[in-house]
């Protein structure tokens, strides 16, 4: 029965979250001193000489004219149904179609991306663990330490410039390869290949960014659980050490390491907005930064919005996650 | 008293036996040594960096305010160290290629194409590879005069196969034509290329497609460097002058000589005075200063300043550079009325109507094409019959190579002055130190005080603390960011660095505090805690006496690793566009390259210095920050060390 409890604690938990979150949104854009999304029309109607009709058109939609509660109203309904109006930069495109045809792409390549470096950061790290002290371990932690704290830009430029510009092999930027223009190629094949080649390079960046913190985390926890009474039984059971660290120690580990997949889930988008600007990869960090200068408040609300959204379903799966491995929640 | 000096020698112990064994971490020294030589970087950053990061200019205050003072360099300077790099070709070389017109685009452009060409049999060109294609005339115009530095030698190959030389016919290839001369550059070899392959065309038929040419000529590149002819261009003392300076009577009877008082700050100038015999009509003297010229590239750009004031009649001022054998070229001319106050001219060579490029063949190379020993003069006419005198100030010229200082030069959008980006990267230290150590101070003791005071006070306050804390940690943080200082840049136009570290402040203090609170509910349980509640403490000498010390370990280790944190993100932020625009910060440095308008592909090989220095600096001092951090953890944190 305790599972079932705790989904629906989860449930109610996020529901909560993205309450908090929308308001914290609203806040930012229209209770900050200035009203920004005021001061932002304000300009707005100055420099692109838009028709009073369209001012007033766009006013409404952003529900300006209203007292603070209705618009706060107006702006949790508009958000809820997934109406972000539409942005100045779109020509045309309604913000919701900008970021549906967009989201997709990010989330590709954040998939991809926490595939591998979950994987080989939880395997290094377990490694590493185990072989606490020696020259690995002391060159793999600095090495973490390092490409933990270097910025992301400064890897997704390296690797620019040795695999695209240097080596040529991966292209320098984009979704697709550029010679397909509007014609992407029919064969399933050619177009998986072609879209892969674009999404090298900024996996490797945000893995290479990634990695290290997987592997500091997961030697953390495996640390914890390694000296513990029930591994120095099955050691003494006469268990291969591999089936020890990978069975017995990792399985006990792994629970804050779930926790905590979530909580870099946000760490990881805020990598993706930088990798995806250097890479020109057509995704919502992408559109973020197209909508900076200048600077398009509604769009950037919109943006943040779902971003948060995201990242507070990353946390709900995880925690979903949590509960169907702990069986301290299942049989509680 | 003495309990204060025990207390001392107690801390002085304390702080030595920690510092050995901080010392035995190599981690922790490194990033310890790293630390201190950009702190040390910082702190001296204005005797280090010789130029302003923002708004650099050269000898600002030394040139009159109302003009332009003068750049400190060309915009994109590679670093003057490449100099010393033995595979950077220099001087000339002489090369040979094919090129071919396609002269059926004779009636409007035409092309010019690079390539190798394989001329086998009768009139036929079987293959040509084309390796550089410009489409448009003026672009292969460039190509051509660029590599013909000196007279070329160039060979038509007809489709038949014959050759004939067309070799110094200065039917189309003296770059410094004769029109040149008058100060108006046309564009006459251009045109006489153009009628020459016409003519061509009309001898050999209609049919003809192409023109062969074989080209053979001398290609020089080098790496050029900064020339200013004259230290003393404010004429401060008589002796300064006489050695940097000739003069001449070229007709005429005006006399020019050193004046110790009527310079534009009542300081030394150049007089010339005109004192007519009833007979004579005009007269003209020359101000000539010569200078050697040693490279085999033009210079980037140049620059030439005057201060003139003219009393009695109006004159004509010139100001020419002529190379030794060659041409005399006019850069300025001005006519000039009299007046009580010095009139101040300074000019870039691309400034109109001063001088017309032709084609794409710029003033610099038409002034300066090749090494050799040149004259900068300014010549002062007088016409009529009336007594007239002139006074020269602040006369000088400047050369820009396309080297500079240790990392070269930028070529930000919005910014007038292409900035030294070794002076920028010397005062971004300051602020990357300054917001990453700031913003993870406020945020560590924000985190320290809500952490103790969820943790000891419980109840509503610890649930409503801790649920916003939950809700801080979910959000991600850069778009959190992103949208806060876009909000603010919106209200306000701009952010300044405050905001960024106050919007990095608040964001920085959840985890801390819930390690805090967590330990202080571990603390509170303690039997010394409950010693002291019944020896009748207060909840605040408690917190502060008992909980406190226990706590403050860890505020160490937080606040080394909350350092880089904050360094990132300010680079991050400032990498978006979204920094302060007033302040030279390292991530502003990439914004500016970013924008630039200079391509990736060739940004990140040619102009490498401008990229990869900030972000090194960055990860070395966010990593630096890191390591020391993570060798107090091991040193301070109690869970480490009781497994070891």
């Amino acid at each position: 029965m305790g599972l079932k409890e705790y989904v629906v604690k989860r449930i109610v938990y996020s529901v909560i979250l993205i309450f908090a979150a929308l308001t914290v949104n609203f806040i930012i854009f229209s209770m900050l001193p200035g009203d920004p999304l005021e001061a932002y029309m304000a300009k707005m109607a100055q420099t692109t000489g838009m028709t009073e009709e369209r001012y007033l058109a766009l006013r409404a939609e952003l529900g300006l004219d209203m007292p603070l509660h209705e618009r706060y109203l107006n702006y949790i309904q508009n958000m809820l149904t997934w109406n972000f109006g539409r942005g100045e930069i779109g020509g045309g495109q309604t913000v919701t179609q900008m970021i549906t045809q967009r989201l997709p792409n990010t989330l590709i390549l954040l998939g991809t991306e926490a595939v591998f470096s979950i994987i080989i950061g939880v395997l290094i790290g377990v490694l590493v663990a185990h072989k606490r002290g020696g020259l690995f371990d002391t060159a793999t932690v600095t090495a973490s330490l390092a490409t933990y704290s270097v910025p992301i830009f400064f890897i997704g430029w390296l690797m620019l410039f040795f695999f695209a510009v240097q080596l040529k092999w991966f292209p320098l930027g984009g979704i697709q390869p550029r010679a397909w223009g509007r014609t992407p190629p029919t064969s399933i094949f050619e177009f998986l290949a072609g879209r892969i080649s674009c999404l090298v390079l900024p996996t490797i960046t945000l893995f290479l960014f990634s990695v290290g913190g997987w592997i500091l985390l997961s030697r953390a926890c495996v640390l914890e659980t390694i000296t513990e009474d029930y591994v120095v039984t099955a050691r003494a059971k006469g268990l291969k050490e591999r089936t020890v660290l990978y069975k017995h120690v990792l399985k006990n580990a792994s629970l804050p390491l779930i926790t905590s997949v979530a909580m870099t889930f946000g760490f990881l988008i805020s990598g993706a907005i930088i990798t995806e600007t250097l890479f020109s990869y057509n995704g919502m960090g992408l559109l973020m930064w197209n909508a900076l200068h200048p600077p398009d408040l509604p769009v950037l609300q919109a943006i943040f919005y779902v971003i948060a959204l995201t990242v507070i379903a990353a946390n709900f799966i995880a925690d979903l996650l949590y509960g169907v491995v702990d069986p301290r929640i299942k049989y509680g | 008293m003495a309990a204060r000096k025990a207390r001392i020698s107690f801390a002085i112990k304390r702080f030595k036996g920690f510092w050995n064994q901080f010392k035995k971490s190599k981690r922790g020294m490194a990033g310890i040594i790293i630390v201190a030589f950009f702190s040390l970087l910082a702190i001296f950053a204005p005797i280090v960096a010789p130029y302003d990061p923002i708004t650099p200019m050269k000898d600002k205050t030394r040139y009159p305010s109302d003009t332009k003072p003068p750049l400190i360099a060309a915009k994109l300077a590679n670093p003057s160290w490449y100099k010393y790099l033995p595979w950077i070709q220099r001087g000339p070389t002489n090369a040979e290629e094919l090129f071919w017109t396609n002269t059926s685009q004779l009636g409007g452009l035409y092309f010019v194409v690079f390539g190798r060409l394989e001329v086998t049999g009768e009139g036929a060109i079987s293959r040509a590879t084309i390796d550089e294609h410009r489409g448009n005339a003026t672009d292969d115009y460039m190509m051509l005069s660029k590599a013909a530095l000196e007279a070329p030698q160039v060979q038509v190959i007809y489709p038949n196969g014959t050759t004939r030389d067309i070799a110094n016919t200065q039917e189309w290839w003296d770059i410094r034509s004769p029109a040149a001369v008058g100060g108006q550059f046309g564009s006459p070899t251009y045109n006489s290329l153009r009628s020459f392959v016409h003519t061509l065309s009309e001898t050999l038929g209609k049919d003809l497609v192409y023109a062969v040419f074989k080209l053979k000529y001398r290609y020089s590149s080098d790496v050029t460097e900064n020339i200013e002819l004259v230290p003393d261009f404010q004429f401060s003392s008589d002796q300064n002058f006489n050695e940097q300076w000739d003069w001449a009577t070229l007709t005429g009877s005006a006399q020019l000589r050193y004046n110790s008082e009527k310079g534009v700050n009542n300081d030394g100038c150049i007089e010339i005075t005109y004192d007519p015999t009833t007979t004579e009509s005009e007269s003209k003297v020359v101000l000539s200063s010569r200078f050697e010229y040693p490279y085999w590239e033009p210079p980037e750009t140049f620059w030439a300043h005057l201060s003139v004031r003219v009393q009695g009649k109006p004159v004509d001022v010139t100001m020419t550079i002529q190379k030794d054998g060659e041409h005399k070229i006019d850069i300025l001319r001005l006519h000039l009325d009299p007046t009580s106050l010095y009139f101040h001219r300074a000019i870039y060579p691309r400034e109109k109507p001063v001088m017309e490029a032709s084609g794409s063949l710029t003033p610099e190379k038409i002034v300066m094409p090749s090494p050799g020993n040149y004259t900068f003069g300014v010549e002062v006419a007088f016409s009529g019959n009336d007594d007239a005198a002139v006074y020269l100030d602040d006369v000088n010229f400047i050369s820009y190579g396309n080297s500079f200082g240790l990392l070269g030069t930028d070529n930000a959008q919005g910014a007038a002055y292409p900035r030294d980006i070794f002076s920028t990267l010397v005062y971004g230290t300051q602020v990357s130190l300054l917001v990453g150590i700031l913003s993870a101070l406020f945020g560590t003791v924000i985190g320290l005080f809500l952490g103790l005071v969820s943790g000891y006070v419980g109840g509503i306050t610890d649930e409503i603390i801790m649920r916003v804390a939950d809700l801080f940690l979910v959000l991600p943080t850069l778009p959190l960011f992103i949208v806060l200082v876009v909000a603010l840049q919106v209200v306000y136009g701009s952010v300044s660095m405050w905001n960024i570290i106050i919007v990095i402040t608040l964001f920085g203090w959840m985890g801390f505090s819930r390690t805090v609170r967590s330990m202080v509910l571990s603390l509170r349980e303690r039997p010394f805690v409950e010693a002291a509640k019944a020896a009748g403490a207060g909840k605040f000498y408690i917190i502060s006496r008992h909980i406190l010390p226990n706590v403050f370990a860890l505020v160490y280790i937080t606040l080394a690793t909350a350092v880089p944190g904050a360094i990132v993100t300010e680079a991050s932020l400032s990498w978006l566009g979204l920094g302060d625009p007033m302040i030279p910060s390292w991530g502003k440095l990439l914004y500016d390259f970013q924008t630039s308008g200079v391509a990736i592909t060739k940004g990140l090989t040619e102009y490498w210095f401008w990229v990869f220095p900030a972000c090194l600096s960055i990860a070395l001092l966010a990593t630096a920050f890191i390591l020391m951090g993570y060798a107090l953890d091991e040193i301070l944190n109690p869970r480490l060390r009781m497994r070891r």
